[in-house]
């Protein structure tokens, strides 16, 4: 798919870049594995209530769960 | 609501040209300083400089590839089952098919859900292109594109237009209108334009902008009124599969993944990758953001599907089972979070607990592979597309 350009311009500009993305990625700022899947937990807790696949809502509520046939008289 | 940490991309005089642009952080001898992209290119460009080969850049970029694992493993104090551990678990579930799309000649590669929870466009390998009301199954709108494996399609947030695409490598925009006789191939509209098959597409926020990937490697961002392209996206080293927007009505990120085992988290104004993960042993073939926009999944061909999450800047989860061994297609969450569903390549769609990582349930039904999965706008029922030529709903 990459044309192979034996071209030391482009290797060397290709691996600056590789270098410079690499500094920003390690240097970003992270925070914890327990805070960020805390907040996780927060969002599905906060969110559970509302969710229908879980909470199912009653079936008259659920357009796919009930019966009624939807025909229009034309 | 999103509150996602990302590089904080900077707009004012760049260091070396002092131009007002979009800057980026640039480290020269340990000083960091900010280049608009044109200098950053520039510089990658020059010569050698003093003390520099190729062999000791490539050093320099493993060394850095060392840090980064070491800076991700520092904060890697607790997994996220084991947080979850005092958390309920769920309740039996009783998901079945409650309706049957029928009328595909041929496999289904790719469907989207409208905004008005109801209706659903869907395209296939024989080149047809169908927008159904699911509540009551009728196909409403029907367009044959002239290519055939139409990988992509969208609806647009107004739900007054589709976007569909594949080989014929471009994106093409179709109004819907509900004319007696109507004729959409003749309102067809061009948009993106890419050197190979076109895989994913997604509208922005509005109807105006097009989010493509491609076989070629790179994703693009389009107007759709004229044709332009306003961003490109390079950095997979292979074809990109998928991509998803980050779901925050300001959110200007959106994350995609490749065969080259990468899923890359881009900023859509400066068309740079803020963040990349490695950790699958094959394609990623769909990556789906958690509903809070911190997190995203990702389901692969090494038969596993795994969640990374962007503030950790680390894989959380992986969803796997010794006795799944085919390829997951497509992932996708429900309105809270809390369930996965993934499609198989084993005809069977399964359901994990996200925050205990266990299977919750398993469903059959389809009768060849499951290509592509969609939870309703509103988390009612979620639809999923197969090479049986069906598409079901499930709640």
């Amino acid at each position: 798919m990459k044309e192979l350009v034996s071209n030391s311009t482009t290797n060397i500009s290709q691996a600056r870049k590789a270098v410079e993305q690499l500094k920003m990625e390690a240097y970003m700022d992270r925070m914890k594995v327990s805070k960020a899947a805390a907040d996780l937990l927060a969002y599905c807790d906060a969110h559970i209530g509302e969710d229908p696949l879980i909470i199912p809502v009653p079936a008259s509520e659920n357009p796919f769960r009930e019966k009624k046939l939807f025909c229009t008289i034309l | 609501m999103c509150d996602q940490t990302f590089l904080a991309i900077v707009f004012g005089p760049c260091d070396k040209c002092s131009k007002e642009k979009p800057l980026r952080p640039v480290y020269i001898k340990s000083e960091q300083l900010s280049y608009c992209s044109l200098c950053v290119e520039m510089m990658a460009t020059e010569g050698l400089r003093e003390n520099e080969t190729l062999a000791s850049l490539k050093s320099e970029a493993e060394s850095l590839k060392g840090k980064l694992e070491e800076e991700r493993a520092k904060l890697h104090d607790v997994e996220l089952h084991q947080v979850a551990e005092r958390v309920e678990a769920l309740g039996q579930f009783v998901m079945k098919t409650r309706r049957t799309l029928k009328g595909h000649g041929n496999k289904v590669l790719c469907m989207d859900w409208c905004k008005d929870k109801r209706r659903i466009v869907s395209s296939s390998q024989d080149g047809k292109v169908i927008v159904w009301d699911s509540f009551t199954t009728n196909k409403e709108h029907a367009v044959t594109m002239p290519c055939t494996w139409v990988m992509a399609c969208a609806y647009a947030p107004s739900g007054c237009a589709i976007a569909c695409g594949g080989l014929d490598n471009k994106c093409s925009v179709y109004p819907l209108t509900f004319e007696k006789n109507e004729n959409m191939a003749a309102k067809k509209k061009s948009v993106a334009m890419h050197t190979n098959y076109l895989s994913a597409c997604s509208f922005t926020n509005s109807d105006m902008q097009i989010l493509t990937a491609s076989g070629d490697g790179t994703c693009a961002l389009w107007d759709v009124e004229s044709g332009q392209l306003l961003q490109s996206f390079h950095g997979h080293g292979a074809d990109v599969l998928c991509l998803d927007l980050a779901p925050s009505e300001t959110g200007n990120t959106f994350v995609s993944g490749g065969c080259d085992k990468k899923a890359m988290v881009w900023d859509m104004r400066s068309g740079q990758c803020i963040q990349s993960f490695e950790t699958h042993d094959s394609d990623i073939n769909s990556v789906r953001y958690y509903p809070s926009g911190d997190a995203f999944a990702s389901g692969s061909d090494d038969a596993t599907c795994r969640l990374y999450d962007l503030r950790a800047d680390r894989e959380v989860a992986i969803y796997s089972k010794e006795s799944i061994i085919f390829g997951a297609s497509s992932v996708d969450f429900s309105l809270s979070g809390r369930l996965l569903f993934a499609g198989y390549n084993d005809y069977t769609i399964n359901v994990w607990d996200v925050l205990k990582g266990s299977r919750v349930s398993i469903l059959f039904g389809h009768e060849n592979r499951v290509s592509t999965l969609r939870v309703s706008p509103d988390g009612t029922a979620f639809c999923s597309g197969s090479w049986d030529h069906t598409l079901r709903i499930w709640a």
